[in-house]
């Protein structure tokens, strides 16, 4: 239950919402989907002062090819990405992520650079974005930078975004002729946050593979060794991914840790 | 018979398919006003004292309410049924908490306020002082001398204390030729109905009248409850029951919240609803099957089980009105199920701790007792080499030994236990099954098969309760037109039994279908009754539906005799019309009949035949004992359905993930009436055993904090994760209903918690598994198989 009283704007000009943000800063959250910010609100785990709605803004929910990139708007939904044909095209794991989260009305209603922004660490979109080493776009009313998705993602809900800026595009360059791309999820029910989550991009004498779901933020194992005569992984992944789960802690450290591993196997053999 | 027995469409399916039902929240009276309920943050607290003056001033307020007023104004909700026959103990339990609260989310204050933001927004300014004392979370620990102490006055956290030993089990177990001992624990659930609780009540001073609309399972005593609570006549009090959206037994004992809008409404004259969001349903809307079950078992060489110990240990949580605790009771009366075991010592403690009370849920503790059971049976099995359903077939009772009485005061009214075994191996195949799971293991894949029985006492009756009693009242209603009303005291969570009632009725009638309204819910219109719980709307409203039409029917056979001509006996009802069995065209209409009944009532057809086309009956069940002095022994449960399940599961042996492939299920709830809603029940129970036999858990720190109020940390099963059914079944009749029904309401739910243990196990058969914990969570079997793998390298 809502139930304190807050402000409600609603910005149809970009410029807009980056001035209501540099006055409002921290008392402010901007409402994407609301997938994951109408949960915390109803359970009280943020109580922001102001709401900034980003569903007015033209122009955000594009996608659009831009030469050797791909450029989408950060409030394209999960479902458009899911059912686009370019989009399956040329990053079929983005489309395949798109697909498994949630349910049909989180789909619709859920964007890309909300779940971005918002960086849950077992969020499907965060293990694609640093495996295709997307690039964000983030403005605010003072200027504009773009960050890294492997730089980006700092702990666990945690980015390098300031109070005052705003994802705007993700811009994702084309893969390499003849490259090869997978998603993997491992969720206890369908739609449910995934335990474990890996995606994969091989091409270009390079394979990229980024775990999700057992680190506080993705982290990204990438070789130019060739597989393993068995069609198997190079040997140096397996050591990558241990080093990167080393300090995992709690109950269920070991599991996540072994479903690290599992989900870089079978990311992996979903490429051959 | 022409509608009984068939699979006719559900009556009110279109109308919520479509969206177009009428919920709680939906009702919308003039001037309504909306509590909304602070909760206890603490486990265990003292309150010092509330300080309500600055929500009082916060804009929308209308008024604040504490404890002190309820407790100055009326009485405690009753229990549901008389604790003491059943060796428990009793609490006070108000609308909200005097001076202590004992669980997280236990209600201690109110806001009423023009709307529901103000209502909540207001909680924020309430200032409650709490001590907060040491909570008890551990049942065990609980148990032990010095612990705190969640009811003081008690002297211990023992709720129920119950043993009873037939036989000689010493002897048994100094005799036997093999022994097995072990522990399983069954995990603390909850019910998770699509729409959570809510009520609404609105006061009429000039009539007076307090009309009271709820999501519950039963309007008449929910009525007497109010009633005695608010001190009101029980003349004064309308219960409206409007659609509801999922109950699962949540619904059905009276909550704090119910009376506390009911007195609000009076208090301000002004209606007053309360929806419940689900967090609160999560911390407060009643738990269930939190138990841990220590067993010993004797057997001879050949898996003849001869003696069996057990400790039943249930976390009940805070004892309240919800009617939870009894479940602890019912598993341990329900044991040792299907088994002759001549020598039985079991001893049960439901323990008091400071977490959320138990509530009515379905299975209502059998699903816990065929769990434990059927874990015995398949150690049994390991231990022995006797391969898992042949030691079934040496142990079960035969179907020559009914009326069964049990060690417990359980009289098992009839079955056949073995009969449903061999119809589901005959259909699974298990021989077939092999060669599939050999082939598929080469390529890495694990399939297992798993067997499980699952026994559903229904038709609860417990002495001296105004709720749970073995019979319910039903008006069948000819109209002067010859439609037909049909005035149940049973009530449709949503379940569909109103078709089942609709079926009955034009059966018994020899009416049409389409004829025939049926009318639940309501205790201005229906005749006493005691709605929905234990799968007991067809075994007793059916019952009663059937008496009632049937009386309708004799009456006019008497009159269409004289229209005829022809005796009583030589006539026949079908398809609307009366005839005279030999001679077809000798016929009148049941619409004639009732013209005679209602506009000719001195006419030469109705000499000496009482006007009006109606009666009503209310059905008791036999096969229920209350009298231990007279009777010697007690028994609640008339009617004993029962399953023999199978299922195939795919592990993920590196993962732990289990996917359930095939659920086959041959069930025994004597004639079903319609073998469609039939089956959609059991989808619904066997999905519900699924989830929380793999996914769900209600979990609690160790300061009695709940860590699981969000379907985020509450995974239930989606559609994705439900298996192809494949429900076969089998009929015994009940020898004491009409019509041989023994109800279906609560049946799959039990059967998946040992089924998938066992599947688990049959998938690796290498490890050796032995799985005693639910729920079978990814990471618990992963852990499972990485032990035994350690074990065995």
């Amino acid at each position: 239950m809502i139930s304190q009283e807050l402000e409600y704007l609603a910005p149809v000009q970009l410029s807009e919402a980056l001035a209501a943000l540099d006055r409002y800063g921290d008392k402010a959250k901007l409402l994407a989907g609301g997938m994951s910010l109408m949960p915390m609100m109803n359970l009280a785990l943020v109580e922001p002062e102001v709401i900034i709605s980003l569903n007015h803004l033209a122009g955000l929910d594009q996608i659009q090819e831009d030469g050797a990139v791909y450029r989408l708007g950060a409030m394209v939904r999960h479902h458009q990405l899911a059912e686009s044909e370019a989009i399956r095209r040329h990053f079929p794991l983005l489309a395949d992520a798109a697909a498994g989260i949630g349910d049909v009305q989180v789909r619709h209603r859920g964007t890309l650079g909300g779940s971005i922004a918002h960086a849950d660490p077992a969020a499907d979109y965060l293990t694609v974005m640093v495996a295709l080493g997307a690039r964000f776009k983030v403005e605010s009313a003072g200027g504009k930078r773009t960050i890294e998705a492997g730089d980006f993602f700092l702990d666990i809900m945690t980015t390098k975004l300031e109070a005052s800026e705003l994802l705007v595009e993700v811009e994702i360059p084309k893969l390499p002729a003849g490259a090869r791309s997978a998603y993997l999820r491992l969720a206890t029910v369908e739609g449910s946050f995934p335990l474990a989550n890996a995606a994969a991009v091989q091409g270009g004498g390079s394979t990229r593979i980024a775990v999700g779901g057992v680190t506080p933020k993705p982290f990204l194992v990438s070789t130019t060794s060739a597989n393993s005569p068995d069609g198997g992984l190079p040997d140096d992944v397996p050591q990558a991914v241990a080093a990167a789960c080393r300090d995992i802690a709690g109950p269920d450290a070991d599991y996540r840790r072994a479903l690290a591993q599992v989900c870089v196997q079978r990311v992996v053999a979903r490429l051959m | 018979m022409k509608y009984v027995g068939q699979s006719v469409g559900g009556l009110r399916d279109s109308q919520l398919v479509a969206g177009k039902g009428t919920f709680v929240d939906d009702i919308m009276p003039p001037g309504l006003t909306h509590l909304a309920v602070l909760r206890s943050p603490y486990a265990h607290a003292r309150i010092r004292s509330i300080d309500t003056s600055r929500a009082e001033k916060a804009p929308g307020v209308l008024y604040v309410i504490t404890g002190q007023e309820i407790k100055d104004n009326t009485n405690p909700i009753p229990e549901n049924y008389d604790p003491i026959p059943m060796g428990a103990k009793r609490v006070y339990w108000y609308a909200l908490c005097i001076d202590r609260a004992r669980y997280v989310g236990e209600a201690v204050a109110g806001v009423v306020a023009e709307d529901r933001h103000s209502a909540y927004e207001a909680l924020k300014l309430i200032e409650v002082d709490y001590e907060q004392l040491q909570p008890v979370t551990d049942p065990e620990e609980a148990l032990k001398p010095g612990s705190p102490l969640v009811e003081p006055a008690w002297g211990d956290n023992v709720f129920i204390s119950r043993d009873f030993i037939v036989g000689n089990p010493d002897q048994a177990f100094a005799e036997a030729e093999g022994t097995v001992k072990g522990v399983v624990q069954s995990n603390r659930i909850t019910g998770t109905p699509i729409e959570p609780r809510g009520c609404l009540a609105s006061f009429d001073p000039y009539e007076p009248m307090l009309t009271f609309w709820g999501s519950t399972q039963d309007p008449h005593p929910l009525r007497v409850f109010l009633a005695e609570i608010l001190r009101v006549p029980e003349n004064t009090v309308h219960v409206i029951q409007p659609n509801v959206g999922g109950g699962f037994g949540l619904k059905q004992p009276t909550f704090q919240e119910e009376p506390l809008v009911a007195y609000l409404a009076i208090k301000l004259g002004r209606p007053v609803k309360w929806i419940e969001e689900r967090y609160e349903n999560f911390q407060t809307g009643g738990h269930a099957r939190d138990t841990r079950f220590y067993y010993e078992a004797a057997f001879k060489k050949d898996g003849t089980v001869t003696g069996l110990k057990l400790r039943v240990i249930a976390d009940i949580g805070a004892p309240s009105g919800l009617c939870g605790w009894g479940m602890s009771f019912v598993t341990w009366y329900t044991l040792p199920t299907f088994y002759k075991v001549p020598n039985v010592e079991m001893r049960l403690r439901s323990v008091a701790t400071n977490k959320c009370p138990w509530n009515s849920y379905r299975g209502y503790g059998k699903d816990a007792a065929s769990f434990v059971m059927e874990r015995v049976m398949d150690h049994i099995s390991k231990a022995t080499g006797v391969e898992r359903t042949a030691i079934r077939f040496n142990n079960f009772l035969q179907p020559d030994a009914f009326p069964c009485p049990r060690p417990s005061g359980a009289i098992l009214d009839s079955g056949n236990y073995p009969g449903a075994l061999r119809k589901l191996l005959d259909h699974v195949k298990p021989d077939e099954f092999a060669r599939e799971q050999e082939s598929e293991r080469k390529k890495g894949r694990y399939l297992g098969l798993g067997i499980s029985m699952e026994m559903t006492p229904e038709g609860a009756s417990m002495p001296g309760s105004v709720i749970v009693g073995g019979y319910d009242g039903t008006t069948v209603r000819v109209t002067p037109s010859g439609d037909v009303m049909v005035l149940t005291g049973v009530t449709s969570p949503g379940s569909g039994n109103e078709t089942a009632m609709a079926q009955i009725a034009a059966d018994a009638l020899g009416c049409e279908i389409s004829r025939v309204r049926v009318i639940q819910g309501d205790t201005d219109k229906c005749p006493w009754g005691l709605g929905n719980y234990s799968s007991r709307s067809v075994i007793m409203g059916g019952s009663a539906t059937h008496q009632a039409a049937t009386a309708v029917r004799e009456k006019m056979f008497d009159i269409a005799s004289r229209m005829l001509r022809a005796f009583p006996e030589e006539l026949v009802a079908e398809g609307g019309r009366i005839f005279v069995a030999k001679d077809g065209e000798r016929a009148v209409t049941i619409d004639a009949v009732a013209r005679q009944a209602y506009r000719h009532p001195h006419g030469e057809h109705m000499e000496e035949i009482e006007p009006a086309l109606e009666a009503t009956r209310h059905f008791r069940i036999s096969n229920v004992y209350h009298q231990p002095e007279k009777q010697g022994r007690f028994s609640s449960y008339p009617t004993w359905p029962y399953a023999a399940v199978a299922c195939v599961v795919e592990v993920d042996r590196q993962t732990g993930f289990v996917k359930v492939l095939r659920y086959c299920i041959v069930h025994d709830s004597g004639k079903i009436i319609n073998p469609l809603l039939a089956d959609a029940n059991l989808h619904g129970g066997i999905t519900q055993g699924i989830g929380s036999a793999l996914y769900e858990q209600i979990v609690y720190d160790e300061f009695g904090q709940i860590r699981t109020s969000t379907f985020m940390d509450y995974s239930i099963p989606t559609a994705v994760e439900v298996p192809k059914f494949e429900l076969l079944h089998q009929e015994t009749p009940s020898p004491f209903t009409p019509l041989g029904t023994k109800g279906v309401g609560e049946s799959g739910v039990g059967g998946p918690l040992n089924a998938l243990c066992s599947a688990i196990e049959n998938a690796l058969p290498d490890l050796q598994l032995h799985l005693t914990k639910l729920p079978l969570k990814p990471n618990a079997v992963w852990a499972a198989i990485q032990q035994a793998e350690g074990a065995r390298s």
